[in-house]
């Protein structure tokens, strides 16, 4: 190739909900990596665990979750995947698992680093099979885990009894968390965390209803990458301002008839599972290209985690997307795929989610005729890219771009 | 009876389950399914309804894959297959622990995919040990009762568990004696597994009876002469092909970490208590060593190294049953903790659909020729 | 004196006939899968190129998959063993043995007295098997033999990162439509196999000197991928494909012996 004019990007608007998330996402490496340098102790944490504890404690965490994904995002998860099957894991066992036990062994991706756990902080709200990997950590490394144990809901609504096992728990790990790292719980600041995860949650869940217009203001594969903010930053007051920064600029977008999704939405759709990261790109444009925008997935409910008391935050770590049971989660993809115009749903079965695609076939046929679209899925992996096919997905996703037209077409007629 | 014939009736009937749910429903009896790993059947006993065991079958899928994705553990899709199939009609309701992310994904498709059969969750807490995860598993408990009494009409009554609960803790001790026994008397690998299979299929206390019988005759019966010992772990150990390998090739199993098998005799439940479903919750308080239940410290990898040492086996076999996940992320442990004890280790991945044991057999001869 | 090792694989037959000195007499390779004569015909090669008779064997070893159903061997041993023995017996300073046969890839470990010590088999999926070379093989429209060749024509490897077999086959032939050579796509193939075994033979523990038997050994594309895979140099024989059979032959040597 001769020399390649680079198109000179515009330097970034730090004023810019993008800039301001990049850098909170950002920051939370930096910060813990500095604090394990001050010789603080750092912890390992679940993505759905009561990120309030630790922040109301003062304490500085990680999320596996969080790097894994980054780490198959640019690349490198089939190395670490391919070493921790030579420590004899099973490549049945989910990838994040396995990126992260192969990290607490080489101790180095130069994807994402991140301090080594001094601690661990498991809640298996979105599988049991993190109760599973963080044990494997805590031996390895010898260090505690504490574990909040939110068995999954048969029901339709948090018993009574379930949220008073959820409570207890997050007493008693306070309390071991108080003396193990020697920081002190203080009501007042929990109260504090408690609103800024509220703002953040509730900016989170207007922003990305703002997808309900035609065209919708943006891109939804935007989500998958803010999402790691409220995953990680929830609990600081910097993301709750991100977020309404997000908010505000989807709502210009829509005022002045923009969007970040690049093209004409021919199609909008509902995408279920967690992205196939080591393939973002190729499953995007097979998207983008057809002109379909994903407008909406379970994540823009996932992490709205809006309560009054510590009651209600109980009962909101026990009612998240992966332990609510079929007819919940059923109703909650209906509502979005209703309230965001959704024209067809592409189901990621993912062989790292038995909890998530285990009854995927099922609940989607559900809503499918519930919402009267139609439903395609693909085979893929969060994070193992050799469980997925571009051909098979490239020949799903025109089966379901032709299943929508054929709608439009039958709708036209009537 | 000599011994060959107590085996040839387990034998029969841990073939014949479907004999015998037929001959429960005959004598008037309710039955209710209960799902890998462990249930409160004590409970289910003591309202006068018979708990079977269902853990899948070797079957080919055709329904259950309209259901599941492929890397959904084949006992799990199997259960559905067979539900789905009617195998299991007459059954009153099926109960199902939330012990694992495949458990919890079968309870949601049985709903859609086996209406006639309610489906009964039982959840349990992985913190066991503190009062506030008895509570909830007493909460748990009491939610079971209730289910179970709409779907049968059957009552539930404080004496009746007691007495349930001796009937359990002596069936626990009689399957506790025996794998013991087992451990030096000449006994085959089919027939060691048609004593625990069975148990699945009957009320305990007639199953008590004939184990005792067997029990008897082992201690003064023939002593093992096979050259290979073997301990074995994993879910299941069920194939009767796969254990005929063993057989054929004179590898002993002496003792076994099986979740359909020892696994489930381990832990009595205390009788002191004045609620026994208190004592109920105390059991599960008191259960470990499984991959199943949480354990920050992994007692199970050590108590496998010492049982596998205390029955003088020369090395460890793992049937592990593939995409159950639980177990896999155990294996790895295990595995580090035999080969440093010196002790040899194999891995042989198993499921529901295998019809050729060829290689699990070549493995096997050559663990044989190995240790 | 003589002794017949005879190894039954999933795709070829060999037969072995030692005699006392452990020297090979007669050898044989015949394709054909399990269940056919191929077995016969082996043992007929072997016979004919010695001038001997069955009547002049001391005894014979059957191995490999067919070992089983074959019942006219005095004894029957796991291909795992004879594998190792044969090795052992050909390279002495072997530890680390590599074999990926037809159906399934074995990597054994043998201690310093030459016994074979621990040993790690393939999963349940075909990638990392010779099966999965011979549907790529066939995707290209290529003979197995050939896939050395064009690898040892390529400079750089295009990734096939899909491990299922389905999905390779999909991705080989996305990348063929894509206009990529068909030298890179084989040494892509070779190397995809090699990573897949090398992350089972790390779980048994490399020991040097690491020695391919076996069919695929005599594939360069696969055990040069494999050397830079593990980073240690890979030995092996041209009787890499007997290894199994001599190790049968010389098992009931020793037993003769013994």
């Amino acid at each position: 190739m001769g020399e390649e004019v680079k198109k000179s990007r515009p330097a970034p608007d730090p004023n810019s909900a993008k800039f301001k998330l990049g850098k909170i996402a950002a920051d939370a490496y930096t910060d813990a990596i500095a604090a394990k340098e001050r010789g603080e102790l750092v912890g390992w944490c679940a993505s759905n665990f009561p990120v309030e504890i630790p922040e109301t404690l003062g304490l500085y965490v990680c999320y596996p979750e969080n790097q894994a994904a980054g780490i198959a995002a640019r690349g490198g998860g089939v190395r670490l995947c391919n070493e921790a099957e030579s420590e004899g894991y099973s490549n049945d066992i989910c990838a994040y698992a396995r990126i992260s036990l192969a990290y607490l062994k080489v101790k180095d991706a130069p994807e994402q680093n991140m301090p080594q756990p001094d601690f661990v902080l498991c809640c298996n709200n979105i599988c049991n099979c993190m109760i599973k990997w963080y044990e494997n950590i805590a031996i390895e490394r010898n260090i505690p885990m504490y574990l909040i144990d939110i068995p999954y809901n048969p029901d339709y609504e948090v018993s009574d009894a379930e949220v008073e096992y959820v409570r207890e728990q997050f007493w008693d790990v306070i309390h071991s968390l108080e003396e193990y790292t020697g920081k002190k719980w203080s009501d007042e600041k929990f109260k504090e965390v408690m609103e800024y995860s509220g703002k953040a949650s509730r900016m989170w869940i207007e922003a990305t209803s703002q997808a309900k217009y035609i065209p919708s203001p943006f891109n939804g594969f935007d989500l998958l990458n803010h999402m790691a903010v409220m995953v990680t930053a929830r609990g600081k007051k910097e993301a709750g301002e991100a977020m309404e920064q997000l908010l505000k600029e989807y709502k210009e977008n829509h005022e002045n008839g923009t969007s970040t999704f690049r093209g004409e939405e021919k199609y909008r759709i509902m995408f279920e599972g967690i992205a196939c990261w080591p393939w973002l790109r190729v499953t995007s444009t097979g998207l983008k290209s057809r002109g379909i925008n994903m407008v909406t997935t379970i994540y823009a409910d996932a992490f709205g985690f809006i309560y009054d008391d510590f009651d209600g935050m109980c009962r909101a770590y026990a009612n998240v997307p992966n332990s609510m049971n079929l007819e919940q989660s059923r109703d909650k993809r209906i509502k979005l795929c209703k309230d965001n115009h959704v024209e067809g749903l592409l189901v990621h079965t993912n062989r790292s989610c038995k909890l998530w695609s285990g009854f995927m076939p099922e609940m989607s046929r559900q809503i499918g005729e519930a919402c009267g679209i139609p439903v395609v899925s693909f085979d893929g992996d969060q994070a193992d890219a050799r469980n997925f096919s571009e051909a098979q997905y490239d020949t799903r996703v025109q089966g379901l771009m032709e299943l929508m037209e054929a709608n439009k077409a039958g709708k036209e007629d009537k | 009876m000599a011994v060959k014939e107590l085996f040839a009736q387990l034998h029969e009937i841990a073939e014949n389950p479907r004999a015998q749910l037929d001959k429960y429903l005959a004598q008037g009896k309710k039955v209710v399914a209960v799902a890998p790993i462990y249930t409160p059947e004590e409970i289910i006993h003591s309202m006068g309804i018979v708990p079977m065991g269902v853990w899948g079958a070797d079957l080919e899928l055709n329904e259950a894959k309209k259901y599941f994705p492929a890397f959904i553990s084949a006992i799990v899709q199997s259960i559905l297959e067979c539900g789905i199939r009617g195998d299991y009609k007459g059954v009153s309701a099926l109960v199902v622990p939330s012990l694992c992310d495949n458990l919890m994904v079968l309870g949601q498709n049985w709903k859609y995919a086996v209406p006639d059969i309610p489906y009964v969750p039982m959840s349990y807490p992985q913190n066991r040990k503190p009062a506030y995860g008895k509570k909830f598993c007493k909460a748990s408990y009491e939610r079971v009762i209730n289910d179970l009494t709409i779907a049968t009409g059957c009552k539930y009554s404080h004496p009746a568990l007691r007495e349930s609960i001796k009937i359990y803790n002596e069936h626990n001790a009689v399957m506790r004696e025996f794998a013991e026994l087992a451990s030096e008397a000449k006994i085959s690998a089919v027939e060691r597994h048609d004593v625990f299979k069975s148990a699945w299929f009957m009320l305990k206390e007639e199953h008590t009876a004939i184990v005792k019988q067997i029990n008897e005759e082992l201690k003064n019966g023939p002593k093992a002469d096979e050259t290979a010992r073997v301990y074995v772990s994993g879910v299941l150990a069920d194939a009767p092909q796969l254990l005929k390998v063993f057989d054929d090739n004179g590898v002993k199993i002496v003792f076994d970490d099986v979740a359909a098998e020892s696994r489930q005799y381990r832990t009595d439940c205390p009788e002191d208590f004045q609620d026994p479903i208190d004592g109920m919750a105390q059991k599960w308080a008191n259960m470990d060593n499984c991959s199943f239940l949480y354990d920050r410290d992994k007692k199970r990898v050590g108590m496998i190294v010492e049982q596998a040492k205390a029955h003088k086996a020369q090395g460890v076999i793992v049937l592990m049953t593939k995409f159950s996940d639980t177990e896999e992320f155990d294996f790895v442990p295990i595995k580090r903790a035999c080969e440093k004890e010196g002790i040899q280790i194999l891995n042989i991945e198993v499921d529901r659909q295998m019809v050729n044991y060829e290689q699990a057999s070549t493995m096997i001869q050559a663990f044989k020729e190995m240790i | 004196m003589y002794t017949l090792g005879i190894d039954i694989g999933s795709t070829t037959s060999k037969a072995v006939i030692l005699n006392e000195n452990k020297e090979i007499v007669a050898q044989s390779i015949v394709v054909a899968t399990v269940g056919t004569n191929g077995v016969s015909k082996a043992i007929e090669n072997v016979m004919t190129e010695s001038g001997l008779t069955m009547d002049d064997m001391a005894c014979s070893t059957a191995t490999g998959y067919g070992r089983q159903t074959y019942d006219g061997a005095t004894y029957q041993v796991s291909e795992l063993s004879c594998h190792a023995i044969g090795v052992h017996h050909v390279f002495p300073d072997a530890r680390t043995v590599i074999d990926i046969g037809g159906q399934d890839a074995k990597v054994l470990s043998i201690n310093d007295s030459g016994k074979m010590s621990n040993f790690i088999m393939n999963d349940k999926c075909a990638a990392g098997t010779g099966r999965f070379l011979d549907v790529m093989a066939n995707i290209l429209q290529l003979d197995i033999s050939e896939l050395e060749v064009e690898a040892a024509k390529a400079e750089d490897a295009v990734s096939i990162s899909s491990t299922c077999t389905v999905f390779a086959e999909s991705e080989v032939i996305s990348q063929l439509a894509n206009g990529i050579p068909i030298p890179e796509l084989v040494k892509g193939i070779c190397e995809s196999v090699a990573i897949r075994v090398a992350s089972q033979a790390r779980r048994g523990g490399i020991r040097e000197e690491v020695v391919m038997s076996g069919g695929v050994a005599r594939n360069a594309g696969v055990r040069n991928a494999m050397e830079k895979e593990l980073g240690v140099t890979i030995r092996y024989s041209e009787l890499s494909q007997l290894m199994g059979a001599l190790g049968a032959a010389l098992y009931g040597l020793n037993k003769i012996n013994a």
